[in-house]
């Protein structure tokens, strides 16, 4: 009852005062940036977090969640009108999004992205809301032992699902980012590590020019790599019927929506995710399975959903245990630290209504995002026709001009350019850069856990397996790995397959 | 990428994977140990990042061996073949944009004032990347709308940060 008296309580003061022009523009601001191909929400938050970080704690977070949801959102343009999704959390979308524009129906894909986003952020915030505050208490519990397993676990299985086919490299690019996140002065002795005599290399790698080199530069080479897009040219036809064909629908929706979430909550693994695994499941529920791909308005509303159900899913592990739910929750969280905000278990003892202004954030961001979605459907097709060659460069002076104004510091400008390079690289290869992030955000919390733990348990590696909750954590890592390893799920198929026949006979 | 290609790329990546693992847990052992001041052992700074070696090193090797039995190790560099990627519209592309980039991030914005280096990065990149998309210099009235484009995005991303948000840009 205290949460919901906190949740109205934010929602009034913010509709009353100056914040709502702030949700109304930020959140067009995200659409229109989710919309364009070669900026995704990483970017946008990041960029808009060097843009607010003078401005108070509130003010700042609010556009920055803003920012979020209206990223994720907009992707569905560009993956209906272009076949390009806007950010790579609207793939999924483009599957059938694409083919009903293609059949004159856009205005009506369009209309069904945004009734399901809409449903999925309300759904992704009612558990933000609900599981949040139990979630901290339950982190209360957590010691050196248990911080460290998460940290593992995050970086395994988002490692793990952002690079299905070939888990290793999205393992690798984990460790890499742990790695990153040891340069510098370690947090128990002050000993500067890797850093070789340099001021700036012990002052360690900051999370915010590393994510703007990782997604904003890396992204522009490879924007510039591909061939050019075409400028949109199809019409939008009535939105209305989309929204009544949604509803059509309701049960994927709910089904996309939880799924979603709970792929936000897991750590690293995020909107992406939360879209194909939402997608994949509303497939083999469907009774119209042979339309997936082809144009169906349930897969659409399904990846939609899924996305943003993810968006206020991610914040949950943000705010309770300050382990990111995915790469833009990392930039947040990085912007929390940065305004003196202190995510973890703690939050519900120290500042409870934080947690509940954030809820109303998402609330008013979702709502915004819908009838911002739906009033602006033509106009916002004319930002599509923005060519990449006039709008990579301004991208690329935002990149500079934002890694540098966070410090003043040169260095934060070879940081971004270095991770601008070794990001452009690692996606060639095809290793992600969601566990890399993960690796960087989660370092500081494994080094000093890991540290801690032993000294607690002189050396005895044994006390990390055997209490409750880091047993759970492990076990259901190793589990969770063990069943996705794609020869495991080949022998498991056989085995299935065999058994059923046998059934049969 | 083919698989074929991304066989040969994991070959040569994983032999400097695991160069840069066995160097990480080198580095790391080399560590101060801090014995002089009594700190317990499981505490040693070098701890973590000695495992992240390990594993980086060990991850290294598996990707090196997986990419030997698919015949990654077949390299087979021909000099028609690194010309026709040399010359392709996508390297060209590329080289162009990480050319213009690296001027303006590495020379232009720490030496020459704002409001002159980024209109003259804009511009450049604009002129530059266009050029190549339509075989020829883009047409007056595109040269001169990447002019104003250049001319107005260094004004107001000038005016945001120094005016608004206090940030003292470098290049004076």
């Amino acid at each position: 009852m205290d949460g919901l008296i906190s949740f109205l309580g934010a929602v009034g003061s913010m509709v009353t005062s100056w914040a709502l022009i702030d949700v109304v523009w930020a959140t067009l601001l995200g659409i229109i940036v989710g919309m364009l191909p070669g900026l995704t929400a990483t970017l946008g938050v990041a960029l808009l977090t060097t843009l607010t970080f003078k401005m108070g704690a509130d003010r700042a977070i609010l556009i920055l969640i803003c920012t979020y949801v209206g990223a994720i959102y907009g992707g569905s343009r560009s993956a209906i009108l272009l076949n390009i999704p806007g950010t790579p959390a609207n793939a999924a979308t483009a599957l059938d999004g694409f083919p009903l524009a293609r059949a004159g129906k856009a205005g009506s894909a369009m209309a069904v992205a945004t009734t399901g986003s809409v449903f999925g952020g309300m759904v992704g915030m009612i558990a933000l809301a609900v599981i949040a505050p139990l979630l901290a208490e339950f982190a209360l519990r957590f010691g050196a032992y248990e911080f460290f397993w998460l940290a593992v676990f995050g970086v395994l299985v988002s490692g793990q699902l952002t690079s299905l086919d070939d888990p290793v490299k999205g393992w690798i690019a984990g460790f890499l980012g742990l790695f990153i996140a040891t340069i510098g002065q370690e947090g128990i002795y002050a000993v500067p590590r890797f850093s070789y005599g340099s001021t700036d290399l012990s002052g360690g790698i900051g999370l915010l020019p590393a994510m703007v080199g990782a997604f904003g530069f890396a992204e522009i080479l490879t924007v510039m790599r591909q061939e050019a897009y075409e400028a949109v040219r199809s019409k939008a036809d009535s939105v209305w019927s989309g929204i009544r064909e949604s509803y059509k629908y309701k049960v994927t929706a709910l089904r996309s929506g939880l799924i979603g979430t709970l792929m936000g909550l897991i750590p690293g693994v995020g909107e992406d995710m939360g879209a194909w695994a939402s997608y994949a499941a509303a497939r083999q529920a469907s009774k119209n399975k042979e339309e997936f791909g082809k144009g169906s308005i349930e897969g659409l509303l399904a990846a939609e959903t899924g996305n943003n159900a993810a968006v206020p899913g991610a914040l949950i592990p943000v705010l309770t245990l300050a382990v990111p739910g995915s790469a833009p929750a990392a930039v947040l969280l990085a912007a929390m630290i940065i305004h003196g905000i202190r995510p973890g278990p703690l939050i519900m003892i120290e500042s409870p209504d934080f947690v509940f202004s954030v809820v109303a954030m998402v609330f008013l961001a979702t709502i915004a995002m819908g009838v911002l979605g739906l009033l602006l459907t033509r106009p916002l097709v004319m930002v599509l026709k923005v060519t990449r060659e006039r709008l990579m460069p301004i991208i690329f002076v935002l990149c500079t001009v934002g890694a540098f104004a966070i410090a003043s510091r040169t260095f934060d400008v070879w940081v971004m350019l270095f991770f601008g390079f070794f990001g452009f690289i690692l996606r060639e290869l095809k290793y992600p850069m969601a566990p890399l992030i993960l690796g960087i955000v989660l370092g500081d919390i494994l080094d000093k856990s890991l540290r801690r733990g032993l000294v607690l348990s002189d050396g005895d590696l044994s006390a990390f397996l055997v209490r409750p909750i880091s047993m759970v954590l492990w076990v259901t890592a190793l589990l969770f790995i063990v069943m996705t390893m794609p020869s495991i799920r080949t022998q498991l198929g056989k085995l299935v397959g065999r058994k059923s026949k046998g059934d049969s006979l | 990428m083919s698989q074929p290609s991304m066989d040969k790329a994991d070959f040569v990546s994983s032999i400097v994977l695991t160069l840069f693992g066995a160097g990480v847990v080198v580095e790391s052992w080399r560590l101060p140990r801090l014995e002089d001041l009594n700190v317990n052992p499981y505490t040693v700074p070098g701890i973590v990042p000695g495992f992240i070696g390990i594993f980086l090193t060990l991850s290294g090797l598996f990707i090196f061996i997986r990419s030997l039995k698919r015949g990654g190790w077949k390299l087979r560099v021909t000099a028609d073949g690194s010309r026709r990627w040399i010359t392709s519209a996508m390297v060209k592309r590329t080289v162009v944009t990480i050319l213009i980039t690296m001027v303006y991030a590495v020379v232009l914005f720490p030496n020459v004032p704002f409001v002159i280096a980024t209109p003259i990065f804009i511009f450049a990149f604009v002129v530059a990347t266009e050029t190549m998309k339509y075989g020829k210099l883009p047409g007056m009235v595109k040269l001169l709308t990447a002019l104003v484009l250049a001319v107005v995005a260094g004004i107001v991303i000038n005016y945001v940060f120094q005016e608004l948000f206090y940030v003292r840009l470098p290049g004076g």
